[in-house]
């Protein structure tokens, strides 16, 4: 259901004259047929333009940290997120894309927090 | 509209006798200014911002394809040809350089409109920029410097805007790979159609790119909202080089 939802991202890419959803960049360092889950301690949440970025301390393994692109303040704040919605200490639960390269990143799908609550990078915004 | 015209002299007088009401003076040119802004009332009402449908909620027919004059058909099929080989995967605009129109009016990001006498002016959230166009009746410019959101100028008919760019930025791209000469022009026709929805149709006329000219419609959603800032520098990850290979940062 989530690459369902990044996949309509990617047909607003070729709607919108090349440009994408992602606002500024096309979707290729990421692997869409793949989803993993990423469960972590928040380092820094970045809310900031062009994206926001999330770095994580995987759980049993403190040298890996993985690098979360998100979609852009400007997005999130119109579907329910804020700049306090992660916050470093967090324990959280993230749906991720991975980079193709094989590095520890990825496109942030989903993030379920602590108390059960899931957010998602892509809209939940009831259509009128 | 009248006034009390007193002077400092005439105060004693007045004290007894009261001032004399005199016709206004009204300064023509504020005459002129406030005509010109009362007509800004008579246009539509387009307040608020306004949001691409890019999941095409509305169900709108799928944009046509272009078509490409033979040299610019080799230069598109090469574009894509080498996507296999990683290249042209991600354009300048990773790197926070703004796309230029036609692009800028598809980011996923709303645009509101504000009216002035002679102009009106778009903002887009997307890059943090403006478009202006004339009202006034000017000319486009002949000769005009490239600019990536290119030389508006307008006119209404009815409640539709009508508005034709020219002098659009070499860098600007009209599809994936798909650059413009600088006879490349773009009329846009712009009216809201009910509560929810404005639409555009583009219409792109490049004699040297198009074998014809390119008109596809798209939609916008009304949201009560506000613009918010977007500064692409602040914190950019992505990138893309030279062979639009696409780079992010992880650090």
């Amino acid at each position: 259901m989530n690459t369902h939802r990044i996949a309509l991202i990617a047909a607003a890419a070729s709607l919108a004259f090349g440009t994408t959803a992602v606002a500024h960049h096309s979707t290729a360092m990421f692997d869409f047929s793949k989803t993993i889950e990423i469960s972590g301690t928040v380092k820094d949440f970045e809310w900031t333009n062009p994206h926001t970025w999330t770095n994580v301390t995987v759980d049993g393994n403190k040298t890996a940290v993985y690098g979360l692109e998100g979609m852009s303040p400007n997005y999130l704040s119109r579907n329910g997120w804020t700049k306090r919605t992660l916050k470093p200490g967090d324990k959280v639960s993230f749906e991720v894309h991975p980079l193709k390269d094989g590095r520890k990143g990825g496109f942030m799908v989903s993030a379920k927090l602590a108390d059960g609550t899931v957010l998602y990078n892509l809209p939940k915004r009831p259509e009128k | 509209m009248t006034k009390i015209t007193c002077t400092a002299a005439a105060l004693a007088v007045v004290l007894l006798a009261g001032c004399a009401p005199s016709k206004p003076a009204v300064d023509p040119a504020v005459k002129a200014a406030m005509d010109r802004w009362a007509e800004v009332g008579k246009l539509p009402d387009w307040s608020g911002v306004w949001e691409i449908d890019w999941r095409n909620t509305r169900g709108m027919p799928p944009r046509p394809a272009m078509k490409f004059t033979p040299a610019w058909q080799v230069k598109a099929d090469t574009y894509k040809k080498n996507q296999a080989k990683g290249e042209n995967l991600q354009a300048d605009v990773a790197n926070c350089v703004p796309p230029g129109l036609p692009g800028i009016m598809s980011q996923p990001y709303p645009i509101e409109f504000l009216y002035q006498p002679g102009k009106v002016v778009m903002l887009t959230e997307a890059y943090y920029m403006y478009r202006q166009v004339w009202t006034d009746g000017r000319k486009a410019p002949e000769d005009p410097d490239p600019y990536f959101n290119g030389h508006s100028v307008g006119h209404w008919e009815g409640d539709t805007l009508v508005v034709e760019t020219v002098g659009l930025h070499a860098q600007n791209r009209i599809g994936p790979g798909i650059g413009h000469s600088e006879q490349l022009k773009i009329v846009e026709r712009i009216h809201r159609v009910d509560k929810d929805w404005l639409e555009i149709e583009t219409t792109l006329t490049d004699p040297e790119v198009l074998a014809e000219p390119y008109t596809s419609t798209t939609s916008y959603r009304h949201l009560e909202d506000e613009l918010r800032e977007y500064v692409c520098l602040e914190n950019n990850h992505d990138s893309a080089d030279e062979k639009g290979r696409p780079g992010i940062r992880l650090e």
